[in-house]
């Protein structure tokens, strides 16, 4: 309950700061329902939203003819399901959902076998980031749900989680998979969410697997696809984008987590999840670009920079109209399949490699004149020769009257030339001694280096 | 549009997951705490303008996911900083180990004249402290770093690291200006933005070393 006034908070003070501008989040639960959360064993039971007092008749028409196929479950097949879900509304009620779930991702009921106790896993190598982020997760949860009752839901979060990372070791947990979890969990209960969440974890065309690899980098690939498909739809949109260069990590808590992570509304991404479960594995990408496109208006008036960009972008409003926006993704995947995206991805790939490789050796060729810079004494002298003389135009002077200078000092000291002992150590040691006592005190221990470096040149 | 500030500093928090590196962020930028906070996936910012010596700066702050899974994405973000604040939870050793191992992306990854500082976070929690007030101080002498414990809780410190480190950038920066414009640095020209002190014009001793 608090934390989602704080939200609200949040947003407001934010937009008075003037910069940065998230939709205020709305009070977009329930928060007296806990009377639903009677007994910890069936979470399905949980609600978030009272039922709508006005109910669409195609939505109602639709709720009978899923409570027809419920009721004769062995003559529905796949496609019925996946139309239902798909379709206008998805699956409308978790009711429904816990049921129908399962059959979109082929599970079985000797499949959802009783979870093992939290103290069987906690020795998981990575029990601690698991639980740190499952106390974190307190936003999904039904507000007002009774203490013990959340505490007993984290613990079979927990638990989850750590069963599918036990079973398929290879797959690494990621910040963003509890997300997956918990609402798999709220919806199906614990049995029927292990083996759901295992067939989206693992496997050939697995969705979240891309996600478990040992670097982000599939990730960051797989979002890469979402630019062409908004550069073939909306070009000036593109163009904004590009020229801002915001990137694609806006949109990468949503894929993670199928949105989960971003939404308020509870009723909105289970709503998303249906589609989900029975789209392509990449499809996100596509309903990303969809609300990219949705809000093209808002990024023209937004100023043409990352940080603005990310901003707005990141926020998503709680009135998205998820009905149209994924009838968009839709088409924007059939008129654009991944097969043919892969050149542009790849160009696109290729000029941001490019782009950081630039950026790389600038940076080092920064640092080094840097590390010049501060340890040369040439710097502090620098800075006492007048301003005239530093222009670019001067280095023909300075080199000849330093040379006309030595010509004198020879012609009059020719011992220093002809006659001097061991003249390469006298000679730099007086910078080098000079160079120690200006060194900046915050400095790294690379100093070393830098001077080497800098006598070489 | 019309520029509200004089400088903008890009800032970043850096940390082990769970250090309350949001938290920070959120204290400072919205002076509330919240018990329920989510984890940050990937990378986010907030922003706040502060008023250093009669000045108008404006401060980007970009949070970090504190998983080592997000490394590759959030160096990224390194390059661009002027200034990090490396956070460890005195309640949680490895936090602080791991110190090391961030001031060495910082290194590999950031601009070396970027300007660095250690908060030792959560000292409100006396009982389960397991890192010492010393032991910090120590870490940052051994690396010639700024170091404060903090309480994003208990709101303890967490304005005075960032004007501590703000006001660091900003004399280093105007050092700098002076330095290459002794003249120009007094005339006025106070409309300056991150990417042109990067753009700086390249030293006298970089032009010599062509010759």
């Amino acid at each position: 309950m608090e934390s989602n006034k704080t939200d609200s908070d949040i947003g407001d003070k934010c937009n008075s700061n003037g910069d940065c501008s998230p939709t205020p989040n709305k009070q977009s639960f329930d928060i007296n329902n806990a009377k639903n959360i009677d007994d910890i064993s069936t979470p399905s039971e949980l609600k978030f939203d009272e039922e709508p007092d006005y109910e669409d008749p195609e939505v109602k028409e639709k709720k009978k003819e899923i409570e027809k196929c419920l009721e004769n479950l062995d003559w529905v097949n796949l496609e019925q399901w996946q139309d239902f879900a798909k379709g206008k509304a998805g699956l409308i009620s978790d009711d429904y959902r816990r049921k129908i779930w399962p059959l979109l991702v082929g599970v079985t009921q000797e499949e959802m076998t009783e979870p093992p106790s939290l103290d069987e896993l906690s020795t998981h190598i990575e029990y601690n980031q698991v639980v740190l982020d499952v106390n974190r997760s307190l936003k999904r949860f039904p507000p007002g749900i009774p203490y013990e009752q959340r505490v007993a839901l984290q613990d079979q979060l927990t638990v989850l989680i750590l069963r599918v990372i036990m079973k398929y070791p290879h797959l690494k947990y990621y910040q963003g998979y509890h997300d997956v979890a918990i609402t798999l969990l709220l919806v199906c209960g614990d049995r029927a969410s292990f083996p759901l969440l295992c067939r989206l974890s693992y496997g050939p065309g697995a969705p979240l697997a891309p996600f478990m690899q040992t670097t982000m980098q599939p990730t960051q690939h797989l979002l890469n696809y979402m630019l062409p498909v908004i550069s073939r739809a909306d070009r000036k949109l593109a163009e904004c984008l590009d020229k801002a260069q915001v990137g694609t990590m806006f949109a990468l808590p949503w894929y993670l987590t199928w949105f989960g992570h971003s939404l308020n509304k509870y009723t909105d991404v289970v709503r998303l999840y249906d589609y989900f479960l029975c789209a392509p594995p990449l499809f996100p990408v596509y309903v990303t670009a969809a609300i990219v496109l949705y809000r093209a208006d808002e990024v023209f008036n937004c100023e043409c920079d990352m940080a603005m960009l990310h901003c707005l972008l990141s926020r998503l409003p709680d009135d998205l109209p998820f009905e149209d926006i994924l009838v968009t993704a839709k088409r924007l995947y059939e008129d654009n399949d991944p097969t043919d995206l892969e050149a542009e991805v790849a160009a696109l790939e290729r000029r941001e490699e490019e782009q950081r490789r630039l950026d790389e050796e600038r940076l080092k060729r920064r640092q080094l004149a840097n590390r010049r810079n501060a340890s040369s004494v040439a710097a502090r002298l620098r800075r006492c020769v007048p301003a005239a003389l530093r222009g670019p135009w001067s280095r023909r002077a300075c080199l000849a009257t330093a040379t006309v200078l030595l010509g004198i000092y020879v012609y009059y000291r020719p011992d220093i030339l002809f006659n001097r002992t061991r003249p390469e150590r006298t000679a730099p040691s007086v910078p080098r001694a000079s160079q120690r006592a200006i060194r900046p005190p915050q400095m790294g221990p690379s100093r070393a280096d830098a001077d080497t470096e800098s006598r070489r040149t | 549009m019309a520029k509200t500030y004089d400088y903008l500093f890009k800032l970043l928090l850096i940390g082990d997951s769970g250090v309350g590196k949001t938290s920070i962020l959120f204290r400072f930028s919205e002076d509330a705490f919240n018990i329920s906070f989510i984890s940050t996936i990937g990378i986010d910012f907030k922003i706040r303008t502060i008023d250093l010596d009669g000045k108008k700066v404006k401060l980007q702050i970009w949070d970090t996911a504190g998983q080592e899974r997000f490394r590759t994405i959030t160096t990224a973000y390194y390059r661009g900083s002027m200034g990090i604040m490396l956070v460890y939870d005195v309640t949680n050793e490895k936090s602080f180990e791991n110190i090391k191992n961030w001031i060495r992306n910082i290194e590999e990854n950031a601009s070396a004249d970027v300007e660095k500082m250690i908060l030792g976070n959560k000292c409100d929690l006396e009982a389960k402290r397991q890192v010492s007030k010393e032991r910090g101080e120590q870490l940052a002498v051994e690396y010639q770093i700024k170091f404060i414990e903090t309480s994003a809780k208990d709101s303890l410190n967490v304005e005075s690291a960032f004007y501590t480190l703000a006001r660091d950038i900003k004399a280093k920066m105007e050092k700098k200006q002076e330095a290459s414009n002794p003249a120009g640095a007094r005339s006025g020209a106070h409309q300056i933005r991150a990417n042109e002190q990067q753009r700086k014009p390249t030293s006298w001793l970089s032009r010599c070393s062509l010759l």
